[in-house]
């Protein structure tokens, strides 16, 4: 048998904030630790992140919030999610997240949110964690 | 699981589309699923870009998506992008510069990883193309990791070759040179705003009016003004379907 398939993520910049600087860190450490990167940057809508996990059969969804939105933002994407069958996505936020709403994240089904000064090597050792059986 | 996939693909479940190019380009059950799609129901008009890396691939092919919607016509994009030679990681960032509608069902855009030495497109390109055409898309547009010279393997699995050049790129002898300008159905200076195109252009010109055969059409475009988009749109489809059939493509169209 092959190798197991790379790890694919989409990393992506919901709403209108444009602090990029972060993601690309996580983007370029991420492709280092040897997974598929797919940026999808700056100004997306909901809409169309959930489009691009789709059309990527991507295993990740990576969003960076420094708005302030991501009580509005996230629980868009996670509905948009399921009702496009993608619930076996795991979702990730990262950005400016105050640590009273982390738990009400992770409640609404985001699997981690990491923060800023997080080391880049837990967040490839996160994503490397076993996870339920690979869907279809 | 593979049937069950299968049968959404023939209900034309995109999601059942992206996994099983998941699978074609990892080399999983390649066969199998090759037999299982069945022929496509009409050839589709399969397209390359190519071009050296920051010549304007990604952002000329999101004009033609647009292009290609305004005919009426749907489009899958299989966008490359290169993959470490050290990590096997690969950082896909073409689908960021082609805006499509999200609610827009008939564009569908996928980034792959190429490894290098195989001529600037993915491992299995032949197989993920002939899914995207079963799938029922008019035109299958692919664009190459920033190409050299030599990357001419496209040529072989594509209708219409389009080759992305831009102003300031070496002087008369460059053109000279063996490689991909032979093979280019189409040869597109692009960035054509900015300074040098036409010397670029009249040099290109002077160099194919000494081949043999017809020579290809170069056009000027700017993808920033949107300037020559349109030309570009009208020559990639006036350019024959060329490319090779595949025996199932092949006896499908004859059954038809």
């Amino acid at each position: 048998m092959t190798e197991p398939p790379p790890i694919r993520i989409v990393l992506a910049k919901v709403g209108l904030d444009g602090h990029d600087r972060g993601i690309k860190v996580v983007a370029r450490a991420l492709r280092d630790a040897g997974m598929h990167v797919i940026y999808a940057g700056l100004w997306q809508t909901p809409e169309a992140v959930v489009r691009a996990v789709a059309d990527e059969d991507a295993d990740w969804l990576g969003l960076s919030i420094l708005s302030g939105a991501h009580m509005t933002l996230a629980p868009r994407v996670l509905e948009l999610l399921r009702e496009a069958k993608l619930d076996h996505v795991g979702v990730l936020i990262g950005g400016i997240i105050p640590d009273a709403d982390a738990p009400k994240l992770l409640a609404l089904g985001v699997a981690h949110v990491f923060g800023p000064g997080t080391p880049l090597p837990d967040i490839v050792a996160f994503l490397r964690l076993p996870r339920r059986p690979d869907h279809a | 699981m593979l049937d069950e996939l299968l049968q959404r693909f023939q209900r034309r479940d995109r999601n059942a589309l992206a996994r099983l190019l998941s699978l074609v380009a990892h080399g999983e059950r390649v066969d199998d699923i090759l037999h299982g799609i069945g022929a496509p129901a009409k050839p589709a008009r399969v397209v390359a870009l190519t071009g050296g890396g920051g010549v304007g691939k990604s952002t000329l092919a999101g004009k033609l998506v647009e292009q290609a919607r305004l005919h009426g016509l749907t489009v899958c994009v299989l966008a490359c992008d290169p993959q470490s030679p050290l990590t096997g990681g690969a950082l896909l960032g073409d689908r960021f510069r082609m805006p499509a509608r999200p609610d827009d069902d008939g564009v569908f855009i996928r980034s792959l990883a190429a490894a290098g030495g195989r001529g600037a497109v993915a491992e299995r390109l032949g197989p993920l193309i002939y899914l995207c055409e079963s799938f029922g898309f008019d035109v299958v547009l692919v664009e190459t990791v920033g190409a050299g010279q030599g990357d001419t393997a496209v040529h072989a699995l594509v209708d219409v070759l389009v080759l992305l050049l831009q102003p300031e790129t070496g002087d008369d002898l460059q053109w000279e040179k063996a490689g991909l300008l032979e093979v280019a159905d189409v040869v597109v200076v692009h960035k054509a705003d900015m300074p040098g195109a036409e010397r670029v252009e009249a040099q290109v010109l002077a160099t194919l009016a000494l081949s043999a055969g017809a020579a290809a059409p170069v056009l000027r475009v700017s993808a920033r003004t949107g300037a020559g988009v349109e030309a570009l749109w009208s020559a990639i489809a006036a350019r024959p379907l060329r490319r090779g059939r595949s025996d199932a493509t092949r006896s499908a169209e004859k059954n038809r």
